[in-house]
């Protein structure tokens, strides 16, 4: 489809914005933009004339589409959760409109924060503008409690993107995944407002105290048998990190992202394989409480059914040879339950035990593709000695 | 019979199929012999402007080995030099004599030193076969999936004895492989007509299961220090004309198809043909010249889109080259192209609806998706160059024992230790073409792979 009148304008103002021109500097504003709008025109030179449909940016929309049920979902929730806690009578517009406007101003937050920073790196590199944000900067308000102030999400934003990837030399370059870099920083400088059961809860918009709601990993932790039930929490009604909580509607997502192969299975479905064999294992030990609670439990409580779907999968941080996704995938889960079961200090194992697996992606590639150089290198030995021998 | 089945790989659906006819063509005059197209010549002149050439005459020689020479594939006059950036010859274009004399055979036939020798190159590197050198095999693809490559059997239609001259000379140097479709039988029958030390390969499945580099890496992958020799199929039949006649006379049958073709279909042709009276009849309307497509809107590519080089209208056939493919530019914005549903664009990924073609097409009645299964191809290269963001697709259309993304980054740092260790002797740029075709992060794979494997090859010879 071509629209004339945008292509004009763009064409019109792109002298401005070249090399030359009065804003010159902000090339890779402008490019973002123009590649926003408008596919670019760019042919190919050499190799291969034609080139496959797909490029960095539909990739990264499927992301974004994916993660609208659980966004929808999780807005609703905020509002259902805080009609619940106070007693107030709400229908379920006034319940999804009230979480709207919670979420608004840490969406808005996250995107003006991380998006004004990477449009400088691109501008100070003279790169094309990543469009690696659009994803990342969504996902960072729907891990995070709904209470968590402004000012912390902007300072975790920048973080994150600064030291979790700028610093790297951007999209592609980071080891770690910069959401998960961005909750993992409020997490250990702000555990107050991230933990606990006063932060779960809004409260409604005029700033009455705070309320007082366990997720039910909280009270597993205190050692509690969780209150809420096991369909409420495949529906993801209970309380919980923004978006996190309902697994029916991280499914959804995540069809859509296997469906398109943007997300690698191989990594979902060992996450909930090595997830389900230490819940198992815990089972068989059985010492308390909640190693007897029942594996598939933890699949659907905290972010484990997030995390696998939306932060795992991640192919920047993630291993990259298909074995390397196996084994990846098998001990984030594996540890995401151990952390959980074993250490009451970190109620949520699985940010931990991704960031950590990220860590170790590289070296899991590095064994795997040792193996495919050991076979090479045993061919040429062979044909030396044939040569030696004949 | 064993079949080697490869399941990695992709058909590209480019539209403008070649019809299965052969038009001769016979009027072309002009000729030019291609030294860059050769991987590592260092090339100096035989000839000067105005200088009488007969075919096979050397035209070019390697300054470090005289032997490794491209030829005249005509008797003619050499009417052009033509030099690139510093001075870099780039081809040497000759007219056809119009007096047919009669030329006198070739009395000695040894396939070394004959002026068919170019036509074997080597891997790894690519380069002319260096003939001192003594190769685990030599291989010959009697098949071609790259997309619009021409039909093999109708290629080879009519040239049996030739083909089984040319394999019995191939077969005297070293052990000899030749690759089949297992649909090929007829041919099949035809070659295996007991010639001693040449062996046949059933081998089936998606592009690149036809590339030469595909069979040698399921059959019997190079090593360090290894070499293979390869020969196009129709380049075997020139070496059997001319070992059988001792006349030299390299013809091709080349496939011209694609989306700008108007009636696409194959050429019999002498190599390095001119190709400016196929891409006018292939672009204008004769009788209504008003009508002519607009030539720079198209792209012409001697050999096929996934790695062909493009020429000039009235450019000339490549020196290895089969096929001629015509492409529309892409120079064209299109609005929010990224987020719309695209039912015209092909797509590997599932993030399109083509990429659903094949699973859908089982389900639905035949010909319900006439004019759906091929895509209008353009030269756009559909998105901005990134990172390698994305993993695990290009493994899914590379079937070889190695990690793509892995030598590939490989090549980008320079690290010619670990190129080494993770393959890069197994490949021609060629092979890892659909990687690059189906790349988000639209890197130009293929010249990465070159510039190392030419690093490397200098390191070698130095």
């Amino acid at each position: 489809m071509r629209i004339k009148w945008l292509e004009k304008f763009f064409d019109s103002i792109e002298p401005t914005f070249s090399e030359g021109g009065k804003l010159g500097w902000l090339h890779s504003t402008f490019d973002a933009f123009h590649t926003f709008a408008l596919t670019p025109k760019t042919v190919t030179r050499s190799g291969s004339h034609i080139r496959d449909a797909v490029d960095s940016k539909r990739s990264i929309i499927m992301v974004v589409i994916a993660l609208l049920p659980a966004l929808l979902f999780g807005m609703w929730n905020i509002g259902y959760q805080t009609s619940m806690a106070t007693g107030v009578d709400w229908t379920w517009i006034h319940q999804w409109w009230f979480g709207f406007l919670r979420m608004l101003p840490l969406i808005v937050v996250s995107y003006v924060v991380g998006l004004s920073i990477e449009f400088a790196f691109a501008q100070v590199r003279h790169h094309e503008v990543n469009e690696g944000y659009l994803a990342t900067g969504l996902l960072i308000p729907m891990i995070v409690p709904v209470t968590t102030p402004l000012w912390q999400v902007a300072l975790a934003v920048a973080f994150a993107v600064i030291i979790g990837k700028e610093v790297f030399g951007g999209s592609g370059m980071n080891f770690l995944n910069p959401a998960l870099v961005a909750r993992a920083f409020l997490f250990f400088s702000y555990p107050t407002h991230m933990s606990g059961d006063k932060v779960w809860i809004a409260a409604d918009l005029w700033g009455s105290d705070a309320i007082a709601g366990a997720t039910p990993m909280g009270e597993l932790a205190a050692g509690m048998h969780p209150s809420a039930s096991a369909l409420d929490m495949l529906l993801g009604t209970i309380p919980g990190s923004t978006c996190e909580t309902s697994v029916i509607a991280i499914a959804l997502g995540a069809l859509l992202l296997l469906f398109t192969g943007i997300a690698s299975w191989r990594i979902m479905l060992s996450v909930f394989l090595g997830g389900g064999l230490m819940g198992l294992l815990f089972n068989a030990i059985g010492y308390n409480d909640y190693m007897q609670l029942p594996f598939y439990y933890h699949f659907h409580m905290g972010g484990f059914a997030f995390g696998a779907v939306f932060m795992a999968t991640d192919p920047v941080t993630a291993a990259q040879t298909n074995t390397g996704k196996w084994i990846y995938g098998l001990l984030i889960g594996a540890f995401a339950v151990l952390l959980r079961v074993c250490n009451p200090a970190y109620p949520e194992g699985m940010m931990l035990s991704i960031l950590f697996m990220n860590c170790m992606a590289p070296l899991i590639d590095h064994c795997v593709v040792a193996r495919n150089i050991k076979r090479r290198a045993k061919r040429t030995v062979a044909i030396g000695k044939e040569a030696h021998n004949g | 019979m064993d079949i080697i089945k490869i399941k990695k790989g992709l058909d590209i659906p480019v539209g403008g199929k070649p019809e299965k006819r052969v038009v001769d063509a016979r009027s072309i005059r002009c000729y030019a012999v291609k030294p860059a197209d050769v991987v590592g010549m260092n090339p100096r002149l035989q000839v000067a402007e105005g200088d009488h050439v007969a075919a096979g005459q050397p035209v070019v020689a390697d300054k470090n080995d005289e032997r490794l020479a491209l030829t005249s594939p005509v008797d003619g006059v050499v009417r052009a030099i033509v030099r690139g950036e510093k001075r870099k010859l780039l081809e040497v274009r000759i007219e056809q004599s119009a007096s047919a004399a009669q030329p006198e055979p070739h009395k000695e036939r040894n396939l070394k030193g004959s002026p068919c020798w170019w036509m074997l190159r080597e891997r790894p590197f690519g380069t002319i076969a260096n003939p001192y050198h003594s190769p685990k095999g030599i291989f010959v693809s009697m098949m071609d999936t790259n997309p619009l490559a021409p039909d093999m059997d109708l290629a080879l239609n009519g040239r049996i004895g030739e083909l089984q001259a040319g394999l019995k000379a191939l077969a005297a140097l070293a052990p000899l492989h030749v690759c089949l479709h297992p649909e090929q039988d007829q041919l099949a029958k035809e070659v295996n007509c007991g010639i001693e030390g040449c062996e046949i390969h059933f081998i089936e499945g998606p592009h690149p299961s036809g590339n030469v580099g595909t069979q040698i890496a399921a059959i019997a992958p190079i090593a360090k220090g290894e070499c293979v020799w390869t020969v196009g199929a129709q380049d075997v039949a020139n070496i059997g004309r001319w070992m059988t006649t001792g006349l030299y006379r390299p013809e091709r049958v080349i496939s011209v198809g694609g989306p700008s073709a108007r009636n696409p279909h194959h050429y019999r042709v002498v190599c390095g043909a001119c190709v400016d009276q196929i891409t006018d009849a292939q672009l204008m309307y004769a009788d209504y010249p008003a009508m002519t497509c607009d030539r720079s809107g198209t792209r012409i590519i001697s050999g096929s889109a996934l790695s062909g080089t493009q020429i000039a209208p009235d450019g000339y056939l490549g020196t290895y080259d089969q096929q001629i493919t015509l492409l529309p530019e892409g120079n064209l914005h299109e609005a929010f192209g990224w987020m719309m549903p695209n039912f015209n664009k092909f797509s590997f990924s599932k993030t399109f609806v083509s990429g659903w073609m094949n699973l859908v097409k089982p389900l639905l009645p035949k010909g319900a998706l006439e004019g759906l299964e091929t895509y209008r191809f353009n030269t756009n290269l559909n998105g901005g160059r990134r990172p390698l963001m994305f993993t695990g697709d290009m493994e899914r259309v590379f079937p070889f024992d190695i990690y793509p993304m892995q030598l590939i980054k490989a090549c980008i740092v320079g690290d010619m230790e670990l190129q080494e260790k993770l393959g890069i002797y197994e490949v021609e740029p060629e092979d890892l073409a659909l990687c690059e075709f189906i790349d988000p992060s639209k890197t130009d794979i293929q010249s990465i792979i070159r510039e190392a494997l030419e690093a490397l090859r200098k390191e070698a010879t130095a």
